[in-house]
């Protein structure tokens, strides 16, 4: 459905995004994950091409057998919101305050040309059942800010769905929700993809989401891909040192409340670095606690069985039964108390 | 151990006004008791407007409850608040949830922070005392002179923290202090404010939708649904034996999204 190769972005002297190989097969869900700044949101928007004017693109990204990179401005917006939908991470500002929900939703289908007039109000209740919004002829009716966080998002997912996409795009789409509204947009964001046989390409810098709800998770720091596989192997066995900090700063679910009650959480070390400011060789070095002296050349691809790949020169031991506890005790001596 | 702070009966209304009109119109907080030991730490956990930032501004004196008591070290909080205005406020700090939002983006680093000693002590903090503030939070000095937007969110959200003790209060709320800022990151500011409040000895309230952060931090819990506490006790007990419906969804949805495995 989408496959990314040799893919670079570059703004300025800055090389923000170089990725060798990325791919979504049709009605699977992609997790990509990383910090701020680690260029999750520049690799998703490249796809539609809604990158900064001054953002330069090499390689290839082909959706649906197409060429995506240096399409005109014209076909990008044929494919954007047709065959690809997306949904960005704050739903106030991505609807527009003045005019009523039900109306945007009915404005794409009706661009798009993709059911006969007389039906797009028919069709858009239809798309609010989906999403599984209250009472949708009421709530087609409201205004933006009359609607909870939940329900515009629903707004929103029932407007980027709207045309059938092949591929969905939702870049942090729970991060300014609360943890149970959280819960069910995840939940309906994997049912619609599995009805649909919608591929979704799922961008959010907390582990524990990606894991929720995607298939097949990449790890993408200072631009480059530094692990991906199944979710389950990514969480369960993860081999880069990225990865494995990732999984350990999840604040978790203690099964010992009491035992983990005021202790420090395990942290990673530093910041992310700006655009520019990375040391040359494996991206995570300075901040990596167990960085050896080839860390300082960029580390090759390791392929494993399963899909499951990784650039690193000192990776976790497999041999380590259940890794998110194993680290928690190991690195909170390291890090605990300095920052 | 004594009670510092505590309310009870505490309803609060922001259509107060109104509420002649339509005397059965809901209110915002129903109901509330609370009663918080000095030194301890309390989480206050619900979904979008239940009513937990409000809670908190009543408690710290920003805005005036409606019906109700609030008794902070032996003295009402009305008597506080006319006779003893700036000692009550420098003894209550509050962080709030978007770093980016609460320093005036104007002002350099150094102006903001030293605000409250302005404003609360009535005087000019030495450039030493700035520098130590900082350092209490991990950021080094020369920030000082740098401006809100310079700064990441993290080192922002520090800032804060470090203003809000400036004044060296007893009790630090929190108001969703980590809900805009990464998993990384979120890790390092909680271990700060655990790190501060063994070091200068503060009751600490931490007010989060998230079960999982207050979990990590707080040995007391108050689950807030619709302006009433629904379920208030010991963390352990809180989290292993939910005593309603609405505890229980909130445990589960934050164990959807947790990798630590059992």
């Amino acid at each position: 459905m989408l496959e990314i190769n040799d893919l670079t972005i570059t703004i300025g002297p800055h090389q923000i995004v170089s990725i060798e190989h990325l791919s979504i097969p049709a009605g699977r869900r992609l997790g990509l994950v990383g910090e701020s700044g680690s260029g999750k949101t520049m690799t998703a928007m490249s796809i539609i091409g809604l990158l900064p004017r001054d953002a330069v693109v090499t390689g290839s990204i082909t959706f649906s057998g197409v060429e995506m990179v240096n399409r005109s401005e014209r076909d990008l917006s044929n494919i954007r919101g047709a065959e690809i939908g997306v949904i960005f991470q704050d739903p106030l500002r991505a609807l527009n305050p003045t005019m009523r929900v039900g109306k945007q939703v009915s404005e794409a289908l009706r661009l798009h040309n993709t059911v006969p007039r007389k039906e797009v109000k028919q069709r858009t209740l239809a798309l609010f059942e989906q999403v599984q919004l209250p009472n949708p002829a009421v709530l087609a009716r409201r205004y933006p800010h009359q609607l909870s966080g939940g329900q515009q998002q629903r707004v929103l997912i029932s407007m980027a769905i709207a045309c059938d996409p092949k591929l969905l795009i939702a870049d942090e789409p729970t991060t300014a929700l609360d943890v149970t509204v959280q819960k069910e947009i995840l939940e309906l964001l994997e049912r619609l993809s599995a009805e649909r046989g919608m591929a979704v390409l799922f961008v959010s810098h907390d582990l524990g989401v990606i894991e929720a709800i995607s298939d097949h998770v990449a790890v993408l720091y200072g631009g480059s891909l530094v692990e991906t596989g199944p979710a389950e192997d990514i969480v369960t066995s993860p081999r880069h040192r990225y990865t494995e900090a990732l999984i350990s700063v999840n604040p978790g679910h203690p099964e010992d409340i009491d035992a983990s009650l005021g202790k420090p959480l395990v942290t990673i070390k530093g910041s992310v670095p700006p655009m520019g400011a990375f040391l040359p060789g494996c991206r995570f070095r300075g901040r990596c606690p167990h960085e050896i002296e080839q860390c300082a050349v960029e580390p090759p691809i390791t392929e494993m069985t399963g899909d499951h790949s990784f650039k690193c020169w000192n990776p976790v031991d497999p041999a380590l039964v259940n890794p998110a506890l194993a680290i928690d005790s190991d690195d909170a001596e390291l890090l605990s108390g300095r920052q | 151990m004594t009670v510092l702070l505590e309310a009870s009966e505490l309803f609060f209304d922001y259509h107060a006004h109104l509420r002649r009109r339509d005397p059965n119109a809901s209110w915002t907080l129903r109901d509330i008791n609370v009663a918080m030991p000095a030194g301890s730490t309390v989480g206050i956990v619900g979904e979008s407007g239940s009513g937990k930032s409000t809670l908190v501004r009543l408690l710290c004196g920003l805005i005036v409850q409606s019906r109700g008591r609030i008794t902070f070290d032996g003295r009402s909080l009305t008597e506080w608040l006319s006779e003893d205005r700036r000692e009550f406020h420098r003894r209550n700090q509050i962080v709030f949830q978007s770093p980016a939002s609460s320093l005036d983006p104007r002002l350099r680093i150094k102006t903001s922070l030293s605000e409250p000693t302005k404003a609360l002590e009535q005087r000019k903090p030495e450039a030493t005392e700035l520098r130590n503030w900082l350092q209490d939070v991990g950021l080094s000095g020369e920030v000082l002179s740098r401006y809100p937007h310079q700064l990441s969110g993290g080192q922002l959200q520090r800032i804060a923290v470090a203003r809000a003790l400036s004044v060296r209060p007893d009790v630090l709320y929190a108001d969703e202090p980590t809900s805009a800022l990464d998993v990384s990151v979120q890790a390092q500011v909680l271990n700060l404010l655990m790190g501060l409040k063994q070091r200068h000895g503060l009751t600490l309230v931490l007010v989060s939708h998230d079960l999982a952060v207050v979990a990590r931090v707080c040995e007391q819990i108050i689950v807030l649904k619709d302006g009433q506490v629904v379920e208030a006790g010991g963390t352990a007990a809180v989290m292993t034996d939910p005593k309603t419906d609405y505890t229980r969804t909130l445990v589960e949805a934050s164990r959807a999204t947790s990798l630590v495995r059992t």
